[in-house]
């Protein structure tokens, strides 16, 4: 039997739908969108809903989700970075939540698809630039100016502004990536565990080995994806930094 | 319960002081690296760069096909990709300095 590795990447429509030119579907990748948010609006609100001082195991993990995105915030920002927690606490979550439904098996990963890493970090540099015009004015383009002669300005003032710009591209791959290689090496394991059970005799007992392979990469792709939420969250807070304190001073 | 000393509620302040410290240090170490994901990270840094520049460049003639009568095309293009690869050169630079930064702290902790 021969199986694609990549068709679990395929975006489905659940509900074709058409708005004039533009085809706005229902598909998988919305369904998985919408129960990411309800799971983690239904974690917050279950877990805090009865508050105790002391608290239970689900209300102390959404306490530590709180505190660690706070901390991480304080520690990258100082104290007035903290304004920004509702938008960083956001994607965090957003990330983590889709990371980790994205591992039930048959589950859609919403974050294996480009577009959507893209948008998550195109809002984050919007929003740096935006905070950055905000709290500067037009003193927000001396980030794009270093310190140097007027004609090697020239030079260097483009430099700036493409890697300030290559921050979009590392910051969506880097994610988009990761689930997407993981997924697939998964897929593909998967798929020799099938081949080799079908194939009869000796092969059938060796197809174990794969097996093992599958669960090592799965223990393996929960750690990518709290990291990869984490790093994301936290390069939010480095961009988001450098936009309120020029060149990083706090 | 007699009422606190003065000294109980200097201790207390300390104790208060030193948790707080503890609790904006644990969230500072970044991810651990390794040695192939330094690697990794340094040539995703001057693909992107690059990969910026050639875009850019490739929407500037674009722009100058489009709306003048300028014909810059390949010219835009290959004057980005270089500033691209300078960019991602200064990147590397960069991440190698924040690397190498971290490494001397981690050396210190020890």
């Amino acid at each position: 039997m021969a199986m694609n590795p990549m068709e679990q990447f395929e975006v489905k429509p659940i509900v074709p739908l058409h708005i004039g030119p533009y085809d706005v579907s229902f598909t998988n990748q919305s369904l998985f969108m919408c129960l990411v948010v309800a799971a983690v609006t239904l974690f917050l609100t279950l877990a805090m809903s009865r508050r105790r001082l002391v608290p239970s195991r689900t209300q102390s993990m959404a306490e530590l989700s709180y505190e660690f995105v706070a901390g991480m915030i304080r520690s990258t920002t100082g104290d007035d970075g903290l304004v920004f927690f509702p938008f960083v606490f956001a994607i965090f979550m957003f990330v983590l939540f889709s990371n980790f439904l994205g591992l039930i098996p048959g589950a859609f990963t919403v974050t294996s698809q480009i577009i959507v890493t893209f948008a998550l970090a195109a809002t984050v540099i919007l929003t740096v630039i935006v905070v950055g015009f905000a709290r500067h004015g037009l003193g927000f383009f001396k980030l794009f100016v270093p310190k140097a002669p007027f004609l090697l300005l020239l030079l260097l003032v483009p430099i700036e502004i493409i890697s300030f710009l290559t921050r979009l591209v590392s910051l969506s791959v880097r994610l988009f990536a990761n689930m997407l290689a993981g997924h697939t090496m998964l897929a593909v394991f998967a798929s020799f565990v099938i081949g080799l059970g079908a194939a009869g005799g000796i092969l059938s007992l060796l197809s174990i080995t794969p097996m093992f392979m599958i669960i090592f990469i799965g223990a393996l792709e929960m750690l990518v994806a709290f990291l990869q939420a984490y790093v994301f969250a936290i390069l939010t807070c480095i961009y988001l930094n450098e936009a309120l304190h020029l060149h990083g001073q706090h | 319960m007699p009422p606190p000393e003065p000294d109980d509620l200097q201790r207390l302040g300390e104790r208060i002081n030193e948790a707080e410290q503890r609790r904006t240090q644990r969230t500072k170490p970044p991810p651990p690296m390794s040695s192939s994901g330094i690697a990794l990270r340094f040539g995703w840094e001057m693909f992107a760069a690059l990969v910026v520049g050639g875009g850019l460049g490739w929407c500037i003639d674009w722009a100058f096909d489009h709306w003048s009568h300028l014909q810059t095309r390949p010219w835009g293009m290959v004057v980005m990709v270089v500033l691209g690869a300078a960019a991602g050169i200064r990147n590397v630079m960069a991440a190698a300095k924040e690397i190498n930064a971290e490494m001397a702290r981690k050396n210190v902790e020890k």
